[in-house]
């Protein structure tokens, strides 16, 4: 996806309050949005809904997008920051992440959810912790550099390096990969 | 050897993000209308927002005419100590009730009028 189009959109935005402007950025990276925020959730209905407040939230706050980086890493640290808005705000998250058999932070990990609904994914994902998973959504399903998810997640390019690190030794010690490598 | 040992941990390692890569990807998820229904709400907002300062003044004002009424009362009751010299010069140059109440009006349907152009 083209950057400077992002920019050009960002700056028609920010300087003329431009909705068509905000609905094609809104066009351009719903996808990766919604699929983070999905993946993190485990709960599509959820994930949408919180997809549009995260776009909303962009909307009042796109002035603080400095463009130093990409809009899809700013836009994924908003995501993310709604979130965990949302988390905290509602309990009903916890029962949503406990039916999508994501374990949360303070519970065990590895919970089972339904067997028909469980998907490879879903079980690596379900031994990380939040941030763990947040992370490598933002490293393997949205394809950003670890300086991206640096900003993102305001962690340090080191601590992310080592959170990634430590996901996958997570994945490995808990699944066999090389036997679903092979099938 | 310590070079092919590098190698193939490197090779492991590429095998592994692949594997995850391919893990986690997933095909793009259509708009249906996702971005319509994103965009009607932050008009509405915006909307919401233009028309909320005009709706406060017209509710302030509403609230605020008879308290007002009584302090014009007041000031015109107190106008009689005044030396009425100084009172015909001062009213020379202020303007006519009816010219200020006009002028707020014309300006209220102006911003009005420019918030409905915006739109």
């Amino acid at each position: 996806m083209d950057q400077s189009e992002d920019h050009q959109l960002v700056a028609r935005v920010v300087s003329a309050q431009d909705t068509a402007a905000f609905g094609e950025l809104i066009r351009r990276h719903q996808s990766h949005v919604r699929n983070f925020l999905r993946k993190l959730t485990g709960d599509y209905a959820v994930a949408d809904d919180l997809a549009q407040d995260c776009f909303l939230h962009a909307w009042d706050k796109l002035d603080t997008f400095s463009g130093s980086g990409s809009f899809i890493g700013w836009l994924l640290k908003v995501a993310y920051t709604t979130f965990l808005q949302a988390k905290r705000k509602s309990k009903r998250y916890a029962e949503i992440l406990e039916q999508a058999g994501h374990a949360t932070d303070t519970e065990s990990a590895g919970q089972e959810a339904r067997p028909d609904e469980v998907t490879d994914l879903d079980r690596f994902l379900a031994v990380l912790t939040e941030e763990e998973r947040a992370i490598m959504v933002m490293s393997y399903a949205c394809g950003l550099s670890h300086r991206e998810i640096g900003e993102a997640t305001s962690l340090p390019v080191g601590t992310v390096k080592s959170v990634i690190f430590r996901g996958k030794e997570k994945i490995r010690t808990s699944f066999d990969i090389k036997d679903h490598q092979h099938g | 050897m310590t070079s092919k040992i590098i190698n193939m941990a490197d090779k492991m390692k590429d095998a592994e993000d692949r594997l995850l890569e391919s893990l986690f990807e997933s095909a793009p998820i259509a708009d249906d209308g996702f971005s319509v229904r994103v965009v009607r709400k932050i008009r509405r907002r915006l909307w919401l927002r233009r028309l909320a300062l005009p709706v406060a003044v017209a509710v302030g004002g509403a609230f605020a005419i008879k308290p007002l009424a009584a302090l014009v009362t007041l000031v015109v009751g107190l106008s009689g100590l005044l030396p009425q010299e100084a009172l015909l010069s001062a009213s020379h140059f202020l303007p006519k009730l009816q010219y200020i109440v006009l002028g707020a009006m014309l300006l209220g349907a102006g911003l009005l009028g420019l918030g409905a152009l915006e739109d």
